[in-house]
């Protein structure tokens, strides 16, 4: 978890995010850093998002929730 | 699908680009949207300048300028053509084939087999199968493939998912049989019910082009486009390729029983710097070996994309010697498409500026 905070943090060039904090309220959150956050998904991860799942995700924490669940499917 | 072709070669590339060109931070002025993030856009995926035509600039334009310019240097004799492959998404008219427009203009003969094919990103491998397929006839000995696209002017200067990336060009592969017996790999895959990934929505028949599809709509992020305009759904073509292509590599290199550290290099689709590293992350491939330098320099210009990759930066290696090569285009269709083969020994390989 606290690497996953740690990449989403770097992508929108932050010092640190929290599980609560809204995705749509930084600055850098647009269509590059949902891109940016699908690769790093990807590579780290083994789970390959759509830009359509970030219609389901609010928080950071949704974020980290929705990944888990298609680690297991 | 896999395929194996016999006592092939491609014995020359010339790469035509338009001499306009044009740079992103020239461009960005035209993006609603702040200047910081533009910069940062221009940092991650790649981009700096391109090629665009002028306006009016069509195929055949390109297409008969390098043919031209090969026949004027003595690289290739008009009278020795026997087929004419046109790979394109951008034709000069609905009817007739632009492969015959090219034909007619240059004055060749009748005796030849013109053909155009509808595709795009995997273009150059489609097309490339196309003609080892034509060289089976013992009255063609040499295929004239020609990729060749003019999107740019079928895209929204007003859309920073596409515009910054678009390239026009055109690319001349001669293809000839080989007396060397050596088995050329390939293999392919289509998803058409992903079709609506990358399209040009109007201007076919199913929606013709009038004064309401031409009207600029709001399509989020403050990108504007109207339905003549091309559209890429950028998340679900990374996501594509990602998930299809590597895989796809994999598979080739087992079917013909090559080890990945044997290929010297992996020449792809350029569709931005961002996806390729990202591709080269997945497949262990280090950078060095995947070129990815293209759409930086003159944009992705669809199917001539690997053709240019390759007279960009192999031009002199290939006119020396030999390499091994995996080629892979992937994109609009959905289409993904490899190949390993050996090539080299070019009789030119070179790019020139049109006009």
């Amino acid at each position: 978890m606290n690497e996953f905070l740690t990449k989403i943090a770097n992508i929108l060039e932050e010092n640190a995010v929290k599980e609560t904090d809204e995705l749509k309220a930084f600055a850098q959150w647009d269509s590059l850093a949902v891109l940016s956050v699908i690769a790093m998904l990807d590579a780290n991860c083994g789970v390959n998002l759509r830009a359509a799942d970030f219609e389901q995700v609010t928080t950071v924490g949704d974020l980290w929730n929705l990944v888990q669940s298609r680690k297991c499917s | 699908m896999n395929f194996t072709f016999r006592r092939k070669r491609i014995s020359g590339i010339l790469t035509i680009v338009p001499a306009n060109e044009r740079s992103f931070i020239e461009e960005m002025k035209n993006f609603n949207f702040p200047e910081s993030r533009s910069l940062k856009l221009k940092e991650v995926m790649g981009y700096d300048k391109h090629r665009l035509v002028e306006p009016g600039v069509c195929v055949s334009d390109l297409a008969v300028f390098g043919l031209e310019h090969l026949f004027k240097n003595g690289l290739l004799h008009r009278d020795e053509i026997d087929a004419l492959i046109l790979v394109t998404q951008s034709p000069d008219h609905f009817m007739p084939p632009t492969s015959n427009v090219i034909q007619g203009r240059l004055g060749l003969k009748h005796d030849m087999f013109c053909m155009d094919i509808g595709q795009g990103c995997a273009g150059f491998v489609i097309g490339l199968m196309q003609a080892f397929l034509l060289l089976e006839q013992e009255s063609i000995q040499k295929v004239v493939l020609i990729n060749a696209d003019v999107l740019s002017r079928k895209t929204s200067p007003k859309d920073r998912n596409s515009y910054p990336l678009v390239g026009d060009a055109a690319s001349i592969t001669v293809v000839e049989r080989d007396a060397e017996d050596l088995v050329i790999h390939a293999n392919l895959k289509m998803d058409g019910a992903r079709n609506e990934a990358l399209m040009i929505p109007a201007g076919g028949f199913r929606m013709p082009s009038t004064p309401a599809t031409a009207v600029l709509e709001d399509v989020g992020d403050n990108n504007l486009r109207a339905k003549d305009h091309l559209r890429m759904d950028g998340s679900a073509v990374f996501n594509f390729v990602q998930v299809e292509v590597p895989p796809m590599i994999e598979s080739l290199l087992a079917f013909a029983g090559v080890s990945m550290d044997a290929v010297d290099y992996f020449l792809c689709h350029q569709p931005n710097r961002f996806m390729l590293q990202k591709l080269a992350d997945k497949m262990k491939v280090p950078y060095a070996k995947m070129p990815m330098n293209v759409v930086e320099h003159f944009g992705n210009s669809s199917g001539v994309t690997i053709p240019m990759a390759i007279t960009f930066n192999l031009a002199t290696r290939l006119k020396n010697g030999h390499l091994q090569v995996c080629l892979s285009g992937f994109g609009v269709g959905l289409a993904w498409s490899s190949m390993l083969m050996r090539l080299g020994k070019l009789s030119f390989c070179e790019m020139i500026d049109y006009p």
